[in-house]
């Protein structure tokens, strides 16, 4: 049935001599659309940082579909397959929209080592990338320039980057983090609709609890250096510890 | 090799490396305060050594009155042309890209090293040593050059001193206290401009001393600039930046390395510090400054 | 004239037609300037050495603009291809075409150590280490006096007789124009976008599963080539092979053509080469002392570029013409 695709076991991590969280365990069922919410400083960045090989933990282990991805190179890991979309956008800004797709495209397919043929030839590559910027609405800025973007449009390319990458597990980190009410709901529908297309496993940070437990199948609670709590987001709800510790402040 | 050849060697090591570190602490003390990795500081040395030879060609005799006037002088002298090139070329870019803080310093290595050449000349030069420490002394059935020992005395000497600056005076604070908190101390009304002039001056003046010290110990030319800056960037590879700590031993490594692998390898003996440089990348490839994280 | 744009790959005819042009019309120039006695000669070798130092910054160009990184040592690689030259032909008795192509590949193979060792930081650190070990080759070179003559260097290459100023002149342009369309293709390429790509957010690259620290290398090693192919041209050129090729201020002269003449376009370092030779002869022809202060006058011109226009001159005329940037 459902399997587990990603396992966190036992993870630690400081920041010189900072504990940011200590022995935490989680895994992710095959699929998933959860999130993770906490209070800022939690540490929930550095989680995905830790699942994308940005930094190596203290202690613990990262298995990624039953292989341990512990201490692995980004790019490494980026290629068995967990892609990630930044909270601070972080795109290429001086590329075209379609070459930040078409980029990504030709090193999902590891193209990048040819040296001769002119990139803007590869057909399959551009159709590619035009159908993942179809796919999050983008096609008709496709030639402008990236940076140029209004931050919306910048986090939707910066999602469509991740899903050039054909990933099996996604990362969105804040989503909808510094976009306006109309914005958020179009990326979540967005979110929401990549998810049941492509059935891809999902997990985001967000602080928006309606978001949150409007599209969320499970929820876990990142605080006090520890994962707080466990499970659907009525059940996190009616949680009273999550409540008094974070809900508290948001509701 | 008999104990007291080794010891003999050593010495001389560490006295290669004290005059390292009182250079390459300038250097790493500047970066630590100004976030600038100042290229010229070689040329700056270089231009004490040289001017420590022009000085010396005034005075006549080897009194060690003599030499103490040329530590005296020449330092502040070059703490005073930094000064200038703090005031009008790098405040402004303090808050540019480092890479444009080093084609900056870059461009002021060509201008001054082109000068150097200029004003003096490509022949090597050297200062002789005061009377008093012309000769050696002898330990251990070895003749150890004074003039060796009295460095030996004097880097730790400075050292000492460096650290009583930085922990025990104000100004030692607010300087450490610049390196961590730059906006804060601006926000409490300390001046923090001219905390990083004197800063960069300082890291002047032990450049400046460095070449006068270096003048006397052996033949400089042209190439002494670059050859101890990038000794410099070996000691800051080893201790990392902005410790100073860190450049002392650095140095003493860097020293004593250079000194014992002219036993097997004479000349390309000067090939040590990238020899360090290439070993520490190949075992610590994640950079050098800090732990394995990416 | 347009440069050709790197960031924007273009196939535009005119620029075809006016390139052409421009190669046909320096094609036609030594002969020319044969008229004009020992002047024109004179000139037929200084416009040689310009296309020859203009093919060295273009090389630099490929990890300054165009990698976004900086590099103090690439005379190295140069100067490596110098001495390849030098030395085969002084010593080994090879002939001259052997031995040009030996350049590029020992220049990369210097490169591609030195490069290994590089690439492992970035940034500043990548330049401070480029500088150190650009600086290690020239001490070799240097100390190595059995071998390469050290201080002395090698002189009286032999030039082969089928190529007399004119000649040479005309080799030159042809290698340097093949050496342009080469890179034009490595950089419309897709690993011309992935090293543009890395250049532009070198995090996210690697979080796109780009192997950052390979294509860094690779770049700095092809990049290497040419360096070396120029320093073997220009060994030839001057029939001497110097340590100077190689010392750590030689580096600078293609970092400031690439700023003044354009970091962004392929020909640009080329033309900002030009430039700076121009004014060099320039200076020189006014008072003959002037090329003592070279290095000064470099160190003053990049003094200016960094304070008061980091974008470089090109930065500052896109700043003005713009239109793409909307």
């Amino acid at each position: 049935m459902a399997e587990a695709i990603l396992r966190i076991e036992n993870l630690s991590k400081s920041f010189e001599g900072s504990v940011v969280f200590d022995d935490i365990s989680f895994t992710l069922v095959e699929g998933e659309l959860s999130s993770i919410i906490g209070p800022n400083g939690a540490g929930k960045t550095t989680l995905f940082n830790l699942i994308t090989g940005y930094h190596i933990p203290e202690q613990g282990k990262i298995l990624f579909r039953d292989q341990e991805i512990t201490g692995m190179q980004p790019f490494d890991i980026v290629r068995l397959g967990i892609a990630r979309a930044f909270q601070k956008t972080n795109i290429f800004p001086r590329m075209t929209v379609l070459e930040n797709a078409v980029a990504t495209v030709i090193t999902r397919q590891k193209g990048n080592l040819n040296l001769y043929t002119p990139f803007t030839n590869l057909k399959a590559a551009h159709e590619k990338a035009y159908a993942i910027l179809e796919s999050v609405g983008l096609a008709d800025m496709a030639k402008r320039q990236s940076g140029t973007l209004a931050h919306g449009n910048q986090k939707r390319l910066d999602i469509a980057v991740a899903l050039a990458l054909e990933p099996r597990l996604l990362l969105l980190d804040e989503p909808t983090a510094g976009m306006s009410p109309e914005e958020r709901r179009q990326i979540v529908k967005l979110v929401q609709e990549l998810w049941e297309r492509l059935k891809i496993t999902m997990l985001f940070i967000e602080h928006d609890m309606d978001i949150v437990f409007g599209i969320s199948e499970k929820v876990r609670v990142l605080c006090y250096k520890t994962i707080l709590a466990e499970g659907t987001p009525k059940e996190i709800s009616g949680n009273q510890r999550v409540i008094e510790a974070y809900l508290g402040e948001e509701v | 090799m008999t104990a007291d050849f080794f010891i003999f060697m050593l010495i001389n090591g560490l006295c290669q490396g004290m005059l390292l570190f009182i250079i390459a602490s300038g250097l790493t003390l500047v970066f630590g305060v100004l976030r600038v990795i100042n290229f010229a500081h070689g040329s700056l040395y270089m231009i004490g050594a040289f001017l420590a030879y022009s000085l010396s060609t005034f005075l006549s005799g080897g009194s060690l009155l003599n030499f103490f006037l040329l530590m005296l002088v020449i330092p502040p002298g070059i703490a005073l042309l930094g000064f200038f090139l703090e005031v009008t070329l790098f405040r402004r870019v303090y808050r540019e890209e480092h890479l444009l803080q080093l084609l900056l310093t870059y461009a002021l290595v060509l201008i001054l090293d082109e000068l150097v050449r200029l004003i003096w000349g490509g022949d090597p030069r050297s200062v002789a040593r005061p009377d008093l420490l012309a000769g050696s002394v002898d330990i251990m059935s070895m003749a150890l050059p004074s003039y060796n020992l009295f460095i030996l005395f004097i880097g730790p000497a400075l050292a000492l001193g460096m650290w009583l600056m930085l922990y025990k005076t104000r100004a030692g604070n607010l300087m450490r206290a610049a390196v961590t908190y730059p906006d804060t101390l601006g926000a409490l009304g300390v001046n923090v401009s001219w905390v990083m002039t004197s800063t960069f001056m300082l890291g002047c003046w032990l450049a400046g001393l460095g070449g006068v010290l270096m003048a006397e110990l052996a033949n400089i030319d042209l190439g002494i600039g670059m050859e101890k800056i990038i000794e410099c960037f070996a000691v800051v590879v080893i201790g990392g930046l902005g410790s100073v700590g860190g450049a002392l031993l650095g140095s003493l490594i860097i020293g004593v390395g250079i000194t014992f692998f002219q036993l097997p390898f004479g000349r390309w003996a000067l090939l040590f510090p990238y020899l360090v440089m290439a070993v520490v990348l190949i075992l610590r490839p994640w950079g050098l400054f800090g732990k394995p994280e990416r | 004239m347009r440069d050709r744009n790197l960031d924007k790959p273009t196939t535009n005819n005119l620029n075809w037609v006016i390139g052409v042009a421009v190669a046909v019309a320096l094609a036609l120039l030594p002969f020319v300037l044969a008229g004009f006695g020992r002047t024109g000669e004179y000139w037929i070798w200084v416009s040689t050495e310009m296309i020859i130092m203009g093919l060295f910054a273009m090389s630099l160009n490929l990890i300054l603009g165009f990698g976004g990184m900086v590099s103090f040592g690439h005379a190295a690689f140069f100067g490596v291809g110098a001495y390849t030259v030098a030395l085969l032909m002084k010593k080994g008795g090879v002939p001259f075409f052997l031995a040009l192509m030996a350049a590029p590949v020992t220049a990369a193979m210097a490169a591609a150590v030195i490069g290994w060792f590089c690439v492992r930081l970035i940034g500043l650190y990548f330049a401070i280490l480029t500088l150190a070990f650009g600086q290690l080759l020239y001490m070799i070179v240097f100390q190595w006096y059995t071998f390469t003559g050290g201080d002395d260097g090698i002189h009286g290459i032999p030039r082969p007789e089928i190529l007399g100023p004119t000649g040479y002149y005309l080799l030159c342009l042809v290698l340097f124009l093949a050496c342009l369309l080469l890179m034009r293709m490595i950089v419309n390429s897709s690993f011309g976008l992935t090293i543009r790509t890395i250049r532009e957010n070198m995090e996210r690259a690697k979080f796109i599963g780009i192997n950052v620290r390979r294509y860094q290398w690779l770049n700095f090693i092809i990049a290497g080539a040419f360096a070396g192919l120029a320093g073997g041209l220009l060994a030839e050129l001057n029939r001497f092979a110097q340590t100077e090729f190689l010392h750590w201020s030689k580096s600078a002269e293609p970092i400031l053509a690439s700023l003044v003449g354009g970091m962004y376009s392929l020909l640009g370092p080329a033309i900002g080469s030009a430039v700076l030779m121009f004014l060099k002869v320039f200076l020189q022809q006014m008072h003959q002392r002037m090329v003592e202060v070279w290095a000064i006058i470099l160190g003053l011109i990049l003094l200016v570029v960094v304070l008061f226009a980091p974008g470089g001159l090109v930065g500052l005329y896109q700043k003005m013409f713009s239109k793409s940037e909307s």
